[in-house]
């Protein structure tokens, strides 16, 4: 009996317009979430996508089926976003932790995190968000909104799971800070 | 006692991260059970995690077609890519030069075998050499690789004319 993940990957291989579009249909909402907390903007992410599913066409061969299909759409989509940042380096992700990547919005436009401060009456919490620097917030949607394991996590952003564990605790302290009101 | 809060904390925070194993978790959950403070820090914890869902974005609602449109060029352009050199090698002919180019190849390894063969054999008589030997070794040194030039030369793909 094949399993889901086997009829991806063959579908996949094959390059199969129909299983990619079901895929699209099934993945998108949760690419385009996954792109915008790990660039902190939506501006621009929609080229990231496109470019993202264009390599899953074109790379398709290289998943196997064996795992789950979201950490290796991850994985693609994070290396389309870091490649394109290596080409503007003012906006680089492979920055060290130490460095902040501040999610800088690079347009007027109000980013998701000020947008949820303004609909959720919590500005603080918002600015939390937004300044939370992009390794952490990564780590925190992987583990709480992708619902993924340290290990697939650590699979997507090709570090050690001891060092994702700490990132979602870094991050998750900066975040409990704005309802507990303790120093981190 | 602190110090006891500070390590089940660590726990709360492991057991979010799912870093926890099933013996530590049920350790966890007893001293949740009679310990307000780490249940505090446990619903903090959680409110943390819930506004993670709380920034909003909308997806373009024609971002779905837009993909499939780039997926669906990408692949006939692949399919094109991959139909080409079939299409040519079907049409891959050897064409007059490289017969030519082979006839005279052939020519000259036999022609340039025997030659060889003559006056090693001149020259091997006076040192008693083994004349099969001598046949063999033009065989495998000569008229094999000579060969294989000329079916190379048929081989070989046409010359690209210049557009």
């Amino acid at each position: 009996m094949e399993s889901d993940t086997q009829r991806i990957a063959r579908g996949l291989r094959r390059g199969d317009i129909a299983v990619l579009e079901s895929l699209v249909e099934q993945y998108q909402f949760r690419l385009v979430r996954y792109l915008v907390s790990l660039l902190g903007r939506r501006e621009g992410v929609d080229d990231f996508v496109q470019e993202t599913w264009l390599r899953v066409l074109e790379r398709g061969h290289s998943y196997d089926g064996r795992s789950r299909f979201e950490p290796w759409l991850f994985r693609v989509a994070r290396n389309v976003a870091i490649d394109a940042m290596r080409k503007r380096p003012m906006l680089s992700l492979d920055a060290s932790e130490d460095s902040a990547f501040r999610s800088t919005p690079a347009s007027s436009e109000p980013s998701p995190y000020t947008l949820a401060a303004r609909t959720q009456d919590a500005e603080r919490l918002g600015h939390s968000l937004q300044t939370l620097e992009h390794v952490y917030r990564e780590a925190l949607v992987l583990r709480f909104q992708e619902d993924l394991s340290l290990q697939e996590i650590s699979a997507i952003v090709g570090a050690p799971v001891s060092t994702v564990a700490s990132r979602i605790y870094r991050g998750l302290a900066t975040l409990r800070t704005q309802f507990t009101g303790d120093a981190v | 006692m602190i110090l006891d809060h500070q390590v089940f904390q660590r726990g709360i925070d492991g057991s979010l991260a799912g870093a926890l194993s099933a013996e530590e978790e049920q350790s966890l959950r007893q001293h949740l059970a009679t310990c307000p403070s780490c249940c505090e820090y446990l619903s903090a914890s959680n409110r943390a995690i819930a506004s993670l869902g709380g920034f909003s974005f909308q997806v373009d609602p024609t971002l779905n077609a837009r993909v499939m449109a780039a997926l669906r060029l990408r692949a006939e352009e692949g399919r094109r890519v991959l139909v080409r050199p079939h299409k040519q090698a079907q049409r891959h002919s050897v064409p007059l030069k490289n017969w030519a180019a082979f006839a005279v190849a052939l020519s000259l390894s036999f022609a340039g075998s025997g030659f060889v063969y003559q006056m090693a054999e001149r020259l091997a008589v006076p040192t008693h050499y083994v004349s099969a030997q001598l046949q063999a070794e033009i065989v495998v040194f000569w008229l094999l690789p000579s060969l294989c030039a000329a079916f190379c030369l048929l081989a070989a793909p046409r010359e690209k004319g210049i557009a």
